[in-house]
C-alpha cells in the first residue's frame, strides 16, 4: 500500500459507557473518581464524569493499528486533551496522513464529540514494512 | 496547610530524579482486561500489548501526594508514547518514572499547576521498549 498525504484513513466510532469507565479505571489501575462518581465529579466542578483522557488515546491508538494492520510498526504516538469527554454520547475517532518520507508516514488523528469539536489531538508516526 | 508555593518548590526538587524502578510481568489476563476495557478486539493483542497499554503496567509509581496542595483536581493534559521494540505477553518490564519539570501558570479559569514526567520501560533482556511522557495538571 502507499499512503498518499491528504489521505484520510477509515475512521473508528466508540460508544463508550459508564461502565465501560469503570473495567477501564479497573484495566489500567486509575481510580480517580471523576471516571466513575457523579457527586464527586461535579464536586470538582465537572458536568459529571468523563472519559478517562488514556482511554481517548487507546481509541486513537486502535484508529491507527486497524488502519495499520501488519503492514507496518508504530513508532510514536503523541496526544492533547483539549476537552472533556462524557459516556453515553458517541466518540469519532478520525486520521489523515499528513507526511510520507520514504518508509516514514506522519498522521494527524484526533477524536471529536456529536458537535464535531475535536477534544483529543495527536499525531502517530509509523514505519512501514519493507 | 503549606502555601502553593511551598507545595511547587518541593515537587522542583525532584525534577531529574528517579523514581523508584517497578518490575512487573506482563500478563495474558491483564491484558485482555485492558483491551476488553478499551474495546479493541484485535487478534494481535493476545501476543503483543496495544499502544497505551504500558500505562496500565505500574500505575501510581511516581507519587506525587505534594501536588494535591495545590488546586482541587487533576486533570490529564497529554501523552507521548515513542516506541522502540514491541512489548509481547510474557515480557518482564521494568518501569523507571522521574519528574521532568514542574511549573505554573495563569490560566482563564484560575492558576494551573503542571507536572511534566516521563517513564522508559525496558524488558528482561535490558531493551528499552519505550517512553512514556506526560502532563498532568493541578487546577
Amino acid at each position: 500500500m502507499s499512503a498518499q498525504v491528504g489521505q484520510e484513513i477509515p475512521e473508528l466510532v466508540k460508544d463508550p459507557t459508564t461502565r465501560q469507565l469503570v473495567q477501564y479505571a479497573g484495566a489500567q489501575g486509575d481510580f480517580y473518581e471523576i471516571h466513575y462518581d457523579q457527586a464527586y465529579a461535579k464536586s470538582v466542578g465537572l458536568p459529571g464524569v468523563i472519559l478517562h483522557g488514556l482511554l481517548k488515546a487507546a481509541f486513537l491508538g486502535q484508529l491507527v493499528t486497524d488502519w495499520l494492520g501488519d503492514r507496518g510498526m508504530l513508532k510514536s504516538f503523541e496526544v492533547s486533551y483539549r476537552g472533556v469527554d462524557a459516556p453515553g454520547h458517541p466518540y469519532r475517532c478520525r486520521g489523515r496522513v499528513t507526511r510520507v518520507d520514504g518508509r516514514e508516514v506522519e498522521l494527524e488523528v484526533w477524536g471529536e464529540d456529536e458537535e464535531g469539536k475535536r477534544t483529543t489531538v495527536g499525531t502517530a508516526t509509523v514505519q512501514m514494512g519493507a | 496547610m503549606i502555601t502553593s508555593a511551598e507545595a511547587i518548590d518541593r515537587l522542583k526538587t525532584r525534577i531529574g530524579v528517579d523514581g523508584p524502578e517497578v518490575t512487573a510481568p506482563v500478563e495474558a489476563g491483564h491484558v485482555r482486561r485492558f483491551v476488553e476495557a478499551i474495546g479493541d478486539p484485535n487478534p494481535r493483542w493476545t501476543k503483543e500489548v496495544p499502544p497505551t497499554f504500558l500505562v496500565a503496567l505500574a500505575p501510581g509509581s511516581l507519587h506525587l501526594s505534594d501536588a494535591e496542595e495545590y488546586g482541587k483536581g487533576w486533570l490529564n493534559g497529554g501523552n507521548r508514547f515513542e516506541y522502540f521494540a514491541p512489548v509481547m505477553i510474557g515480557d518482564q518490564v521494568t518501569s523507571k518514572g522521574r519528574v521532568i519539570d514542574v511549573y505554573d501558570k495563569a490560566g482563564s479559569s484560575g492558576n494551573m499547576l503542571f507536572i511534566i514526567f516521563q517513564t522508559e520501560y525496558t524488558n528482561q533482556r535490558g531493551e528499552l521498549v519505550a517512553k512514556v511522557r506526560g502532563t498532568m495538571i493541578r487546577r
